[in-house]
């Protein structure tokens, strides 16, 4: 028995192949950006201003010696950094991208909650971009991902980047869907049409454009796809965990 | 915050629909709830009030005028419409509006730094009778998890949680007075200056902190907007009262109520930032308790507003919410979302100029009254529409590329990936402040992490059924200054080694990703946290027998407390092939002893031999 026995890749790796490959279908590139980030791109130019009581929504943890600069509370900085970077090039929008990446929060851990995790951000920005290709995109995305038929909802909600904000609900129905999932409403996420705010930290005319943007976590996703019991197997370096993928 | 159903009523002619009803109407379209609660014949709504929202919707009124909206019922009492401050202020013996009365005598105001204090207004009240409260108010204080105190402090807080303005009442007498006059002073705190506040706990104050202080004897009397101090509280024997209903900077409360860890209602209300209109509607709706609640009466209104919140207005066309949201609607039902929500607005040729009432500082751009309309009609009105598709390849992301690679040469050579934390117990670079402050640092290297995952998951070897661990890690790193992709391998047999991910790039430009296996795995099966037990056994069978097919049979002999049967070893000789297989026996519930595991395998033994094999 001299074969090798193939090794696994991360669960976590498993979805972010799998999500590029569905978002690179509708024509979504990859982008990604730094971990240490600036106060400016993880808060400021995303439309939290200091001392805005939205910042306490993110407990954050700051870089000793180093000021203004922080690990990133979400993948969501990428989205100015990208926009900006097109723009310096030159290259004026239709932009679409998703963004997985680690994030961090200072705060304690437990089965749902971890210091580390993984989020998956999504960008689209053109002159006549809607809220209902919101709806579109994140259909034929579940669908993709779920295999079956997948309904998506929303509910107002409040992130500073977006306006109208919303907290995005889906449910799986049909013999397709895993039972523990099956005709239950989700949360899944929050999304949004891009801030104004936003659009023009990044050097984006929004009186020209506009867009949405929606951010997951990557974990909660891999809980629910595969009916994980506990947030913190992901980073448990754990083979009894990662060779069941 | 909770939010009373039955106090919710009071701001209706006609009754409200039953409590889950109402979590809908506010689910989608304004708040989540985060669950409903009987309070006797009440249901209690615990409603999540998002951070744009606190300016108006930190109170029953705030959420009665949401539901008013959503659910196109009358907004019948308002208690901020222009009849209700009438009644108020005439019930108060007083002019139709608090500003006009700023020639009261008794009262002097200072406003040391306006932008910290935009307006300070004083009601003071002579005569009260401080006793218990009347059951209704008890009731629906109670109902949402406040304690009765006093009719005095009661009413207080039934105009904060009503209108959203927190209120203070102080006790006159205790108030120093100069020449008949009162001396409120809104200024910093000296340094060294200390409170004992109302919850018996004193408070050391610092120069950047905003109290209220009795100016004629120039000692702090409350710290603004948080809590109010124990030399100027209410007791059975106050008779005069001073009504604080004032607005302060929400920044300045903010740090200091968490400077002292001091959070209140009041605190957590002025952090949003509310506007100083409310004020005069916080004193009203104080006004309103004089005769009936606590007695006394009204002997003036002192109002000191320097620079009054100018009236916006935001414009929005139907053109732009349909453009945003990709709805067809009509200027008819644009119109509708505006009047269910009790703004008043111009519209001409499909343009709505809209007056935003004074509490809702969140309005200010045309995409807020896009977000009005979208949630109040429902987003079960926008459409499911595709992006159009694009004609174009999207670009390759050089790192991703890279990544994926070597994940795939990896896995075949029989790594397996591993994500370890960033953070270690030594680095070049740290974080300042981490809740559990072990491992301050952000890791210089993979290897540190891959050698303990690897020492990890040794003993887990057999049950893995695997000869050797070997992990792998691509995951960023910290040094040298900089922040880089780095790719970390680790064996039982080589030691942990990594190197920049980039040396891996490939040599040519890529046009498209490599088409790489997805997981296959359904659902993930959960594992004992117990110890696990091996057991080898080997036999002589006849050639040609099926070793998949004995495995099955070890299998339902051993039973469930088996959870891995593996063939580990099979040679032939002669007419006889020899199969060696391992098994490795856990409980979810338990520590295996060796006495049941050995007798698992007598069965198994005693299966084999009944099918003719030699046990060797």
């Amino acid at each position: 028995m001299a074969e090798t026995t193939p090794g696994h890749i991360h669960p976590i790796s498993s979805l972010i192949r799998e999500a590029n490959r569905i978002f690179g279908a509708m024509g979504f590139a990859f982008a990604e950006g730094p971990m240490i980030e600036s106060e400016w791109y993880n808060f400021d130019a995303l439309n939290v201003p200091k001392d805005h009581p939205a910042r306490d929504m993110q407990d954050t943890f700051f870089i000793k010696d180093e000021k203004e600069m922080v690990l990133r509370t979400h993948t969501s900085p990428v989205q100015v950094r990208y926009m900006e970077t097109q723009m310096k090039k030159g290259i004026e929008p239709p932009y679409r991208i998703i963004v997985p990446g680690r994030a961090f929060r200072n705060e304690a851990t437990d089965m749902t909650h971890e210091a580390e995790f993984f989020q998956i951000e999504g960008l689209v920005v053109g002159s006549d971009v809607t809220l209902a290709n919101l709806k579109g995109t994140l259909e034929q995305f579940f669908k993709a991902l779920f295999k079956g038929v997948v309904e998506v909802r929303f509910r107002p909600s409040f992130f500073p980047f977006v306006e109208p904000g919303v907290e995005v609900d889906m449910r799986l129905t049909g013999p397709e869907a895993p039972e523990k999932l099956r005709d239950k409403w989700i949360e899944i996420m929050g999304a949004g049409m891009i801030h104004p705010s936003v659009l023009k930290n990044a050097g984006v005319d929004p009186s020209k454009y506009q867009g949405f943007a929606f951010g997951m976590g990557l974990d909660r996703l891999a809980l629910l796809r595969w009916g994980i019991d506990d947030v913190r197997h992901m980073h448990s370096a754990d083979l009894r965990f990662i060779n069941q993928f | 915050m909770k939010v009373s159903r039955h106090w919710l009523e009071k701001f209706f002619d006609q009754p409200l629909p039953d409590a889950s009803a109402l979590s809908d109407a506010l689910t989608f379209h304004a708040f989540e709830i985060d669950g409903v609660e009987k309070f006797a014949r009440d249901d209690i709504l615990d409603v999540k009030v998002t951070p744009n929202r606190g300016h108006d919707c930190l109170s029953h009124r705030g959420i009665a005028k949401e539901l008013s909206a959503i659910l196109k019922l009358p907004f019948a009492h308002d208690p901020f419409t222009a009849a209700g401050k009438d009644s108020v202020f005439s019930a108060a013996g007083l002019q139709g509006d608090a500003a006009k009365t700023e020639s009261s005598p008794a009262v002097s105001i200072t406003l040391e730094d306006p932008t910290l204090s935009p307006r300070y207004i004083a009601g003071y009240i002579k005569g009260v009778k401080v006793g218990p409260s009347p059951t209704w108010l008890k009731r629906n204080l109670e109902s949402i998890g406040q304690r009765s105190i006093n009719n005095v402090v009661d009413a207080t807080n039934f105009v904060m949680f009503n209108t959203g303005q927190p209120l203070h009442a102080f006790d006159a007498g205790k108030l120093t007075q100069k020449d008949g006059k009162f001396h409120i002073v809104v200024r910093k705190a000296r340094a060294g200056e200390k409170l004992l506040a109302l919850d018996n706990k004193e408070y050391e104050l610092k120069d950047s902190m905003l109290v209220i202080a009795d100016g004629n004897a120039d000692v702090p009397v409350g710290i603004a907007g948080i809590k109010g101090g124990t030399p100027a509280g209410i007791t059975e024997a106050t008779t005069d009262i001073i009504i604080e209903s004032a607005n302060f900077n929400s920044v300045s409360v903010r740090k200091t109520a968490q400077a002292l860890k001091l959070r209140t209602d009041a605190s957590s209300r002025f952090e949003q930032g509310l506007s100083p209109e409310l004020a005069s509607q916080g004193m009203h709706g104080m006004f309103e308790f004089v005769q009936h609640l606590i007695g006394g009466e009204a002997a003036g209104v002192f109002d000191v507003y320097p620079a009054p919140q100018q009236p916006t207005r935001v414009s929005v066309s139907v053109e732009k919410i349909n453009k945003v949201l990709g709805t067809q609607l009509t200027g008819a039902e644009v119109a509708d979302v505006f009047q269910r929500l009790q703004f008043a607005y111009i519209e001409e040729g499909g343009m709505f100029d809209v007056a935003i009432p004074a509490e809702r500082l969140d309005l200010t751009i045309a995409e807020d009254l896009v977000e009005e309309v979208g949630r109040i009609i429902g987003y079960e009105a926008v459409p499911t529409v595709p992006l159009p598709i694009v004609g174009t390849q999207p670009e390759i992301n050089q790192n991703f590329y890279t990544a994926e690679h070597v994940r795939k040469q990896l896995t075949d050579m029989g790594y397996s990936e591993v994500f370890t934390s960033v953070f270690a117990d030594k680095g070049e670079r740290a974080v300042l402040n981490k809740v559990d402050s072990v491992k301050p640092y952000l890791r210089a290297n993979l290897t540190d992490g891959l050698d303990e995952a690897l020492k990890k998951n040794i003993p887990n070897k057999d049950l893995l059924g695997l000869k050797e661990i070997k992990l792998f890690e691509i995951g960023k790193t910290w040094e040298g200054g900089k922040e880089e992709w780095m790719v970390g391998i680790v064996t039982e047999k080589e030691k942990a080694v990594e190197e920049p991910l980039s040396q891996h790039a490939p040599k040519e430009t890529v046009s498209q990703y490599e088409d790489l296996p997805l997981s296959n795995a359904q659902r993930f099966q959960p594992f004992s946290k117990y110890p696990y037990i091996v057991r080898d056994i080997a036999m002589w069978t006849p050639a040609g027998t099926d070793a998949e097919s004995v495995s099955k049979m070890i299998q339902t002999e051993a039973g469930e407390l088996c959870i891995k049967v593996s063939l580990f070893d099979q040679f032939q000789k002669g007419e006889k092939t020899s199969l060696a297989f391992r098994l490795v026996f856990q409980s979810f519930e338990k520590t295996l002893t060796e006495i049941e595991v050995n007798q698992i395998m007598e069965k198994v033994s005693a299966k084999l031999k009944e099918k003719g094999f030699e046990i060797r």
